[in-house]
């Protein structure tokens, strides 16, 4: 009873700090914690009980509690234990002791929290806004449930400019992004540059939200989410469409059929192996190395046509309902896969033989961008890139789900922390992803896709799931609501903790290994961004400026 | 005939000869390339095609100073083409009087240079790391062809356009040790001067967006790539002209093949080492020249012992 056991570790050293708590199993612990004693509390969690930082929500509680609530989410990992500390803060003076200061890799995420729901994080160093709009007015906060989901603040004042720090002197300022060409995906840093040295960055993110989580809340239903989760990301859909399925699941404490996990497993595997080939392809792209470029994306080709063969799509599976999973796999498609997977094998590994054996990309890629053991620790980094530097954590193995508890695979470590070791690990990964699938294949049983849901969902419930997306460890929160949907959904994608770090990556380094340490976590801006905010206003501001520019070149041609 | 009108009818030869083949081997480079990164790749006209639509195209200027930017586009044509003139391709070159190697040099320099104004009157920051980047390559890298000229003048005696570009680095018979570690340094920098992976630094799409070339759309970009076309064909009959002139004393249709086949092995080089490297970063890249750089003054020592 290792949830027990933390528990008592916390009540031993807290006493009546720790108000109650929660053990729905053993691989959930959820303590509701004195609001003052939150920090102390995860602080002993963080260091002296040695957890992973995971991520921390806000929540409007206010119509059901009348209270706010905030949960720091942490990961035993070698226990196979997911953490929660929660807390309730009063509906008028919503105020919480930042933990960034214990925690550094809670900064974003108690920025976000007084940004949507306006939970001030008392003592948090650089409370600059993260992820509203510029435009956007101080005092209201999207998340909170007295504003309506299409709410357009007339306040709204769309020529704001967001004013970004100052340079440290002597260092001129490069602009990488909004649009950058390695990047096709919209993300502002701001280079100080001093020669060719990179001493600093900035960055603005978050303008592609999407307002998913806040939609989820107030107009989309539990089986509606999953198709809208899958959309989240362009490359790992499935993944958030897995783990926001699970963590229903796991609030209402049903349990999928066997078939539909192995389903899931196949699946997310597939994912895996068709964004670590893109990702190699890109990582050389970026380096000038265009052969390997193009030769990865034709190894890959196959994977995606035998997706589109499974599933009707090259990605986007429609994969999961709660209960279980939408479609099967027939005899003849696990016999083709089976094919696709051993042409696979047998095209990368000379790939691989050949790669890790060349001069030319170590000398790009060694010693660049890197992020130590610390580093991983503190920013809570994750997937590749804590394994590149020789963090044993992988969620697949230590926090089962699906069927990963039942299929043998090995996780992929390196010692070097820098972007070669990372290239290192997903080429090799991709073997690992081979061996799953094939196993599923192997041991999966015919049987029903779906279990029988009768009863409606229990409301009020908290449930947590992490997977293990290309990138690193995706993690859903989920209470469950009233409805039909859930009062709040909360999603961390890998880059929101990655990205935190790549400042630290690229300080002292070229401006040439920007590029490729920014592209070594493999960042997913859409992931990232996926948040709350429905900006309407904006967005018509943008459609509006798009039509004039296109009056504009019609008008030159003429 | 008139001396005069030869020169100017071969020097026309010269320049458009150079013209027509340029984009052909920038379409071979393509293909070639295509073929190693097992896809179809472009027909091999292709550069052609691309040179006309973009001469095609709205001319807008759209960096600090246009009229320097204008000014580096045709200066930088002008300039390659001018050495187009001095190189013998096939046939004796054109204009071996007009001037000695030292202007080769020069005009070779001032290519580059074309490049760094351009950059500098786009006025944008990529375009600044791009000529920073530039002028740190040109200072390590031109002394590498200066040096060569310098070895084949030391072994001739002499600054003969027609002498030193006719394999003077080996001298008039036997393959001295400088003529051979000038081949090799020249090899091995060959990359480098016509700007393509693993030193294309300056441009490097994926890091500075072209960098001097940012601002350049339209018809001046066609240009600047024709320029950059063109400068591949150039360095590769320099390089033939002076390191592997075998041959070129042939009857005229054969000896002008075999030139131009050499120039296309040279070209098919280039495209193969291009595809198989990942591209250096600006530090790395001016240690390997400096080194270079180091062995091609001591070849020039050897040289003036008459080695």
């Amino acid at each position: 009873m290792v949830a027990r056991e933390k528990l008592h570790h916390l009540k031993a050293l807290f006493g009546p700090a720790i108000l109650r708590a929660d053990l729905p199993d053993d691989r959930n612990l959820f303590a509701y914690v004195e609001p003052s004693a939150v920090k102390a509390v995860c602080k002993y969690i963080f260091r002296d009980l040695d957890a992973r930082y995971i991520t921390s929500i806000g929540v409007d509680d206010r119509p059901y509690s009348g209270t706010f609530l905030v949960a720091h989410n942490f990961a035993f990992d070698k226990d196979k234990l997911l953490c929660s500390v929660l807390t309730n803060l009063p509906a008028d003076n919503p105020k919480i002791d930042s933990i960034t200061e214990a925690v550094p890799g809670a900064n974003w995420a108690e920025r976000e929290m007084k940004d949507m729901l306006g939970i001030e994080p008392i003592g948090h160093r650089y409370l600059k806004r993260l992820v509203l709009p510029d435009g956007w007015p101080d005092n209201l906060h999207p998340l909170r449930k007295d504003m309506s989901w299409d709410h357009v603040p007339e306040e709204f004042d769309e020529n704001r400019e967001f004013l970004f720090d100052d340079p440290p002197e002597g260092c001129m300022v490069v602009p990488f992004g909004p649009f950058h060409p390695t990047l096709d995906e919209p993300s502002h840093f701001r280079l100080y540059v001093e020669g060719e040295m990179v001493r600093g960055c900035e960055y603005r993110g978050f303008m592609v939200h999407r307002g998913i989580e806040k939609l989820a809340e107030s107009v989309m239903s539990y089986n509606d989410i999953n198709m809208m989760a899958e959309r989240i990301c362009g490359i790992c859909g499935c993944v958030h469409s897995v783990a926001y399925t699970q963590s229903v699941e796991a609030a209402a404490a049903i349990k999928p059929t066997p078939r539909a996990e192995y389903m899931r497993t196949i699946m997310l595997e597939i994912e895996r192996l068709h964004s670590h080939l893109l990702w190699v392809g890109l990582a050389c792209h970026i380096v000038g190395f265009d052969t390997l470029f193009m030769q990865s994306f034709r190894i890959r080709e196959p994977i995606m046509w035998i997706a589109e063969k499974i599933t009707g799509n090259r990605k986007t599976y429609a994969l999961c309902v709660i209960g279980g999973v939408r479609w099967d796999i027939s005899p003849d498609m696990k016999a083709e896969l089976r094919q696709v997977l051993d042409k696979l094998e047998a095209e990368w590994q000379p790939v691989v033989a050949v790669v890790s054996k060349d001069k030319n990309i170590q000398k790009r890629t060694r010693g660049v961008g890197v992020a130590d053991k610390t580093v991983v620790k503190d920013a809570g980094l994750l997937g590749p890139v804590a394994r590149a530097a020789g963090v044993d954590i992988d969620v697949r193995r230590d926090h089962p789900y699906a069927a990963y508890g039942h299929v043998d695979f090995n996780v992929i470590t390196e010692n070097g922390g820098d972007v070669w070791s990372r290239v290192l690990v997903r080429a090799k990964e991709v073997f690992e992803s081979i061996k799953i699938i094939r196993q599923c294949l192997e041991k999966m049983e015919e049987g029903p896709l779906q279990t029988i849901i009768t009863d409606e969902l229990p409301v009020g419930r908290l449930g947590l799931s992490s997977v293990e997306a290309p990138r690193g460890e995706s993690h859903h929160f989920v209470i469950t609501g009233e409805n039909n949907r859930p009062r709040r959904w909360r999603v961390r994608a890998p880059t929101y903790q990655n990205l935190q770090a790549v400042p630290t990556m690229i300080k002292d380094q070229q401006i040439a290994d920007m590029t490729i340490s920014l592209g070594s976590i493999d960042p997913c801006f859409s992931c990232t961004d996926r948040l709350e905010t429905i900006d309407i206003k904006s967005g018509t501001t943008r459609v509006w400026s798009h039509e004039e520019l296109l009056k504009f070149t019609r008008s030159k041609k003429a | 005939m008139d001396t005069t009108l030869t020169t100017i009818l071969g020097s026309l030869a010269n320049v458009i000869l150079v013209l027509l083949i340029a984009p052909l081997c920038q379409g071979l480079l393509r293909k070639v390339t295509a073929f190693i990164q097992s896809r179809q790749g472009p027909p091999i006209w292709q550069a052609y095609y691309d040179l006309l639509k973009l001469l095609g195209k709205e001319d807008l200027e759209s960096g600090d100073s246009p009229v320097m930017q204008r000014f580096a586009v045709y200066l930088s044509l002008a300039t390659v083409l001018s050495v187009a003139c001095l190189i013998p391709m096939g046939f004796k070159a054109p204009m071996t009087t007009a001037g000695d190697s030292i202007l080769l040099i020069y005009l070779l320099t001032l290519s580059g240079i074309c490049t760094l104004l351009g950059g500098l009157a786009a006025g944008s920051t990529y375009s600044l790391v791009g000529i920073s980047r530039q002028m740190m390559i040109m200072i390590a890298l031109e002394p590498l062809f200066a040096i060569a000229i310098l070895v084949g003048a030391v072994h001739t005696k002499t600054f003969r356009l027609d002498t030193v570009l006719n394999g003077s680095v080996y001298e008039a018979s036997g393959f001295p040790f400088s003529g051979l570690i000038m081949l090799g340094v020249m090899l091995l920098s060959f990359q480098a001067f016509v700007e393509r992976v693993p030193f294309d630094t300056a441009e490097a799409e994926t890091e500075i967006m072209e960098g001097p070339l940012m601002e350049y759309s339209g018809p001046k970009l066609a240009m600047f790539q024709y320029a950059g076309m063109v400068k591949l064909v150039i360095y590769s009959a320099l390089f033939v002209a002076m390191f592997v002139p075998w041959g070129s004393e042939l009857l005229l249709p054969f000896g002008w093949l075999l030139f131009w086949a050499k120039v296309f092995l040279l070209v098919l080089l280039v495209t193969v080492v291009a595809a198989t490297h990942a591209r250096y970063r600006i530090d790395q890249a001016l240690r390997f020249f400096v080194s270079l750089l180091v062995v091609a003054l001591a070849a020039l020592g050897l040289a003036s012992y008459g080695w």
